[in-house]
């Protein structure tokens, strides 16, 4: 196992480069760059040497091969460099909305799994009946609505009946409790329900598919508990899939959450990165990017040692 | 003597009633101001960007030589300079520098920090980027022969000079903190403004509290501010509807303005100013058939402003008709000579059939087929873009619309990769060498996207430039307007924007300006009781 897990992790190196020279190329491929954007965006009259001496600040006027090396060589030192567009220490400007990223993440990743589990669970358990109806049409209307139309509603709603907003600023959780979970309550709750709709459905086909297993059979037919059969036998085999689900939608919300974000005026990674990525900020985009598929990598790496927990009969070699 | 008795009564209930009118709107202290901005600042340096985002929640901080005075736009007045003069030659200005003005550590303002300053704007040292170097061509250097003296000596007479020293961008500086480190500013704030720094956190919000050491007695009347980074529009106007915000200083257009009055009634005040940024249909004057002046001035003809205007007004920010110089400014040409202007005109037909007929002569067939690019951002930009296309249509061409996200937009306005495009300008004061730098020849102007040269528009840029009588200057701006928009067309504005700022009527002493640039140092605002 410890050798599988060094694997895994030397493994992460290759791929990482492979994104980070993939990224690059297609940065510069794409038209415009900072300079133009910061400057021509305004429609105000700015010298051609003024940019060019912008452009010089900020190394764009070196080749190509030598921006790479020298953001290589910051890398392989940890030093992501700075923000083309704000000046600021790049692990600084993913700092601050980082904390918030992955506040709601684990909030909507919560609430998705309070709702979906119990929900999918029941479902199965009681396929076909009103129940079952009942839970399939929350869970496809979550599934057909997105989180953002959601949170617009939510909004909305606030805004007309009580005349209130969520705060539109973030508050550490560790500064004012009340103050953060008014804010990030909402958003969680718009993601939460349609991350739930779908780890709902694939609990409920999962734990259905376990409950006509061999071994579930036999367990009732020694007489256990049917209690225990479930929560012992059955919940722990059908969490294979539904882990897999969550984890993937969990490294999603880390920096997927663009629009729910810009519904909520969320500070968060999601917003950092459409904002980099329009104001041709390489280096905060070529960071982000590395961010998001290293949270993909580790995220899929944390799930392989769970189905080997989940599943005994799992062996890495 | 009842008669007299009544009218003793009336006389003292009416000044009791003025009374308590004047103590509601005499200015209170106290309060925290929270206005949304809709983008973050890149850096801290006002000398180094353009953009509202750095001048919004940095400009309370901040002092500058002169300063517009918004109530009596466009007005100049001295900020941290308490007067001045110029010589007879108008080759030389000196600024008298106030005493007792202190930057945020303590430290006393000196002309030295003025000198220092403007050093660094018009002469930045090597790696140290300076947008509005270029604006100071004239200045050929500065002096700090005493403490409380500045001088500026000019290569030749500016009209312009005086004005863009009262640059809302032109912060002053500490002269010793830029000796050790010229590009200090770019992350930290030191000024003489009525507000200290607080806090900053990117992407969230700004903070500043109020200056006890503020040069101006008595002000400025807050306690602090609050300025929150909101970046889309749906939720900065629930912001301000829920009044989470009290301000947005850049704007929003008629239909947001109407939802808030609607929703909040007398608690929202409306402030209205045309706005001194114009869209403009840049045409690619290297490209067939547009090199061509009777295709050009077809396309300028085939629009019709004055039914535009009352158009696009409803739906978004555009709304005043205007030449080069914005409709409402000391330089705007009047309505009377505008309308003389190919394409201003209010006979929509005869400018139509005129349209047609030019293009006919220049060989251009019915359908002729091309392209408009645009910003991808819907408004204002894709509401002119719909408007023109629409407009050209009605003189037989076929026009298809390419809104573009930013990047290849202005990638493809640089390198002229594009037929016709929407292109615009925005500019913190009326002021010709600034609206009218777009239009002298390409390779003198990064921003003449039409990529045309003309030897005669450079020779009236220059001249207006210098001249000193305001009548000489005028006719030179009427001369390069008739150029530009009628005997040549090379490109030209469609409409002006339109300024709109529904704010609660609790924040005083904020008047509008046309320039969302200007008057953000919020020194005379205040906020009345709730």
């Amino acid at each position: 196992m410890q050798r599988y897990i060094l694997k895994r992790f030397l493994l992460m190196i290759p791929t990482l480069f492979g994104v980070a020279v993939l990224v690059f190329l297609l940065l510069r491929v794409a038209p415009g760059d900072v300079v133009e954007l910061k400057y021509a965006g305004v429609g105000a009259f700015v010298s051609k040497e003024a940019m060019d001496q912008e452009r010089a600040q900020l190394g764009l006027d070196k080749p190509l091969w030598r921006q790479f090396m020298d953001w290589m060589w910051g890398i392989a030192r940890f030093d992501f460099g700075t923000s083309m567009w704000t000046g600021r220490p790049i692990t600084y400007e993913i700092a601050i909305r980082l904390q918030l990223s992955l506040q709601l993440a684990i909030m909507a990743t919560v609430v998705a799994v309070l709702l979906s589990i119990p929900l999918g669970t029941i479902a199965a358990l009681r396929q076909d009946t009103w129940v079952d109806y009942v839970v399939r049409v929350f869970s496809i209307a979550g599934l057909a609505m997105p989180s953002f139309w959601l949170g617009i509603l939510m909004i909305l709603g606030m805004l007309i009946f009580f005349r209130w907003l969520p705060p539109m600023f973030f508050t550490p959780f560790w500064i004012d409790p009340w103050a953060n979970l008014s804010q990030l309550i909402w958003p969680a709750l718009a993601v939460g329900y349609r991350y739930s709709a779908v780890a709902t459905r694939m609990t409920r086909s999962a734990v259905l598919e376990v409950l006509r297993e061999d071994y579930i059979r036999t367990a009732r037919a020694k007489g256990l508990w049917e209690k225990l059969i479930l929560t012992r036998h059955a919940l722990k085999n059908a969490m294979l899939p539904v882990v897999t689900v969550i984890g993937l939608e969990f490294a999603f919300l880390i920096g997927g959450l663009v629009v729910t974000e810009q519904v909520f005026n969320l500070n968060g990674i999601g917003m950092l990165f459409v904002e980099a990525i329009t104001r041709r900020d390489y280096t905060m985009t070529q960071a982000l990017v590395l961010l998001v598929s290293f949270s993909f990598i580790v995220v899929n790496f944390v799930m392989d040692i769970v189905y080997a927990w989940l599943d005994p009969r799992i062996r890495y070699q | 003597m009842k008669l007299r008795r009544v009218s003793v009564c009336m006389i003292a209930l009416a000044s009791i009633v003025i009374t308590v009118a004047m103590a509601a709107e005499q200015p209170k202290a106290g309060g925290t101001l929270i206005f949304a901005v809709g983008e973050t600042p890149p850096s801290f340096d006002g000398h180094r960007e353009t953009t509202f985002a750095m001048l919004h929640p940095l400009a309370p901080h901040y002092s500058t030589l002169l300063r517009f005075d918004a109530d009596k736009y466009p007005k100049i007045e001295g900020d941290v300079a308490e007067s001045w003069t110029v010589s007879r030659d108008g080759l030389t200005y000196t600024f008298k520098i106030r005493k007792g003005v202190k930057f945020h550590d303590g430290s006393l303002l000196t002309a030295r920090d003025v000198k220092a300053t403007y050093d660094k704007i018009i002469f930045p040292p090597e790696g140290v980027a300076s947008a509005r170097k270029a604006y100071f061509a004239m200045v050929e250097k500065m002096e700090a022969p005493d403490e409380s003296t500045v001088v500026f000596r000019l290569k030749w007479p500016s009209a312009s000079f005086i004005r863009q020293v009262a640059s809302p961008w032109n912060f002053i500086y500490k002269a010793d903190i830029l000796a050790k480190d010229p590009r200090w500013y770019e992350k930290n704030v030191m000024g003489t403004g009525p507000f200290t720094f607080v806090e900053y956190v990117p992407g969230s919000h700004w903070v500043g509290k109020k200056n006890p050491d503020y040069f101006v007695k008595g002000r400025p009347y807050l306690d602090g501010y609050r300025a929150i980074f909101i970046r889309d529009t749906a939720p900065r106007v629930a912001a301000v509807r829920a009044g989470q915000a009290l301000i947005e200083f850049r704007g929003f257009n008629p239909a947001v303005r109407d939802d808030l009055v609607r929703a909040l009634g007398d608690k929202i005040r409306v402030q209205e100013s045309p706005w001194i940024c114009n869209m403009t249909v840049a045409i690619n004057n290297e490209k067939k058939p547009f090199d061509d002046v009777r295709v050009r001035k077809a396309l300028t003809l085939a629009i019709d402003r004055w039914e535009g205007s009352k158009a696009l007004s409803q739906i978004s920010i555009m709304k005043p008709v205007g030449g080069l110089m914005r409709p409402g400014s000391e330089f705007a040409t009047p309505e009377a000579e505008l309308t003389k202007l190919a394409g201003f005109g209010k006979d929509p037909e005869a400018a139509r059939k005129e349209a047609r007929r030019l293009l006919k002569e220049a060989g251009v067939p019915e359908g002729f087929a091309f392209t408009l690019k645009n910003r991808n951002v819907k408004e204002p930009y894709e509401a002119v873009g719909v408007y023109v296309i629409d407009q050209w249509r009605k003189v037989g061409l076929n026009v298809t619309h390419l809104p573009q996200e930013g990047g290849p937009y202005f990638a493809d306005l640089r390198a002229g990769n594009y037929e016709t495009s929407i292109d615009f300008n925005c500019d913190f004061m009326d002021e010709p060498d600034y609206q009218l730098i777009k239009f002298i020849s390409s390779d003198k102007s990064p921003i003449n996207y039409a990529r045309y040269k003309d030897a005669v528009l450079d020779e009236l840029y220059e001249k207006q430039s210098r001249a000193t009588d305001p009548k000489e200057r005028l006719k030179h701006i009427r001369q390069t307007e008739k150029r530009v928009l009628d005997e040549q067309a090379y490109t030209f504005h469609v409409l002006w924007w339109y300024r709109i700022i529904p704010h609660w009527a609790r924040v005083k002493g904020w008047p509008i300006t046309p320039s969302h640039y200007l008057n953000q140092d919020l020194r005379d605002v205040w906020l009345a009781a709730e």
